[in-house]
């Protein structure tokens, strides 16, 4: 579903944030992307959608060349892929169901949709995919007045509205605290069960990655130090992609 | 360090007390003059009051045409010179010919459009349009320059395309600061507009300059209470309608 060869990617000035990652994963994996702040898991995921421009190496998602694709090419291999962000990333002054349908951009005829108009397929769409998260009876309210884990059910509803094969979430409970950390997991992990939707997932958590994933990739100073299911996972290993556990 | 500053500041100020003639003293002096100035101004006479309303609702339109039009003209402008969403061979020009423009005020426009197009209010207008323009423009583009990159990100990642990114990830978050120096232009503009009548660019300058120049204190007292009152009128309904959008 998803193949990584050789990815590197290096951010202005001189930062090498992932430096030669080759990943391949398949349908329907849980995969969560273990490692410490600043291992490179945020510039990898977002390299696989190419919201960051990998310096070398090729990635593929869903039979689609991501890297070397043309503009409209990129368009069409992005609608395929669902992505979520820590920060939610809502347009906050606008509708919850407008957050929601704005992730149908990708197939719909660009200019109705500049004025604002969506085919009444694509707001149904967008309505169940509300419910899917357990808020369709928010429709109607102004992003912003949602809490930190309504927003973040909204956003999942927005990626879940682009019909992906694959959706992308970054650090996506980094910024709630843990009873809505497991909420947010169970709504990810129930639409890769049912919807055999592939999910890569960047934690910086082990707890929770080892309760939800179907399989670890550690990350260090941008390359692949762990690859392998939560069962394989031993104190070296977790020595291996934090460090040594420092004293508190 | 701070002292040499002091006193670079303190010449600074001293050479233009000198070059420009300020004395306190002959301000004094001219106090009487000043006093029997507004002596000779009241009472207002009323009879002038229809012509200068008529005058004062003229301005107001100068600077309501000018200012809608100018909010306009200046969107496609304000996209081009924001540095996070033009790409640099169209930035750098675009923001370029927005200084130059900006540094030129709307009096001097009028007078360029006055000698273009005739007396009235239409040079009047395309004054207000002129500076308004750009200088919207700026607004804008700083306004764009400052929004959240994640919404942006968002919308990216669902494969919309250029403009579809600008309509639903940028404008919703720029769009009630628009509003707000939409209307902050259209009261400094009113503003404006008082004065484009000196030049004979139309409104309720050209009532007040014509009555100082016929020496008719009396009837230039109305059509100057007539303008504050217009000034402040818009003034007050501008800044509650701001106080919503913010």
């Amino acid at each position: 579903m998803i193949e990584v060869a050789g990815l590197r990617v290096v951010l202005p000035p001189d930062v090498v944030a992932v430096d030669g990652i080759d990943l391949a994963i398949s349908p329907g994996e849980f995969v969560v992307i273990l490692g410490r702040s600043g291992s490179g898991k945020t510039t990898f995921l977002r390299a696989l959608n190419r919201l960051v421009e990998p310096t070398a190496g090729r990635v593929s998602v869903a039979g689609r060349a991501v890297t070397g694709a043309a503009p409209a090419e990129l368009r069409a291999a992005r609608r395929r892929i669902g992505m979520i962000f820590q920060q939610f990333n809502l347009v906050r002054r606008a509708s919850v169901l407008d957050n929601v349908l704005a992730g149908r951009l990708g197939w719909v005829a660009p200019l109705p949709s500049l004025a604002g108009r969506f085919p009444a397929a694509d707001r149904a769409l967008a309505r169940e995919c509300l419910a899917r998260v357990g808020l369709a009876h928010l429709a109607e309210r102004r992003a912003d007045t949602l809490s930190g884990g309504e927003q973040q059910r909204v956003a999942i509803a927005r990626a879940l509205a682009q019909g992906p094969s694959v959706v992308l979430a970054d650090e996506p409970t980094a910024s709630l605290d843990p009873a809505l950390t497991s909420e947010i997991m169970g709504i990810l992990k129930s639409i890769n069960a049912e919807r055999g939707l592939t999910l890569v997932v960047s934690q910086h958590q082990l707890e929770t990655a080892l309760a939800y994933a179907t399989r670890l990739v550690g990350l260090r100073r941008g390359r692949v130090c762990f690859d392998g299911p939560p069962a394989a996972v031993t104190p070296a290993v977790v020595e291996a992609i934090y460090g040594r556990k420092e004293e508190p | 360090m701070t002292r040499a500053a002091v006193f670079v500041g303190l010449v600074v100020v001293g050479w233009t007390v000198w070059d420009t003639g300020a004395d306190p003293m002959r301000l004094v002096r001219g106090m009487p003059w000043i006093a029997d100035f507004l002596r000779r101004m009241l009472p207002p006479d009323l009879a002038v009051l229809p012509a200068a309303v008529k005058g004062a609702v003229l301005t107001v339109e100068i600077a309501l045409l000018g200012t809608v039009t100018a909010a306009v003209l200046a969107l496609p402008l304000g996209f081009l010179s924001a540095r996070n969403v033009a790409p640099p061979p169209v930035f750098y020009p675009a923001r370029t010919v927005l200084n130059l423009f900006r540094s030129v005020d709307t009096l001097v426009y009028a007078l360029i459009f006055v000698a273009a197009v005739g007396l009235g209010p239409f040079p009047g207008v395309l004054a207000v349009v002129a500076y308004t323009t750009t200088s919207l423009a700026k607004l804008y583009s700083e306004a764009i320059e400052g929004i959240e990159p994640g919404p942006v990100d968002a919308i990216t990642a669902t494969g919309a395309t250029r403009l579809q990114v600008l309509r639903y990830g940028v404008l919703p978050q720029v769009l009630p600061l628009f509003l707000s120096y939409i209307l902050y232009r259209l009261e400094t503009n009113i503003r404006a507009a008082t004065v484009l009548g000196f030049v004979g660019a139309g409104g309720i300058g050209f009532y007040l300059q014509t009555y100082l120049r016929m020496i008719d204190y009396p009837a230039a007292s109305t059509a100057l209470l007539v303008t504050i009152v217009m000034v402040m009128v818009v003034d007050a309904v501008s800044s509650k309608v701001r106080a919503r959008l913010i």
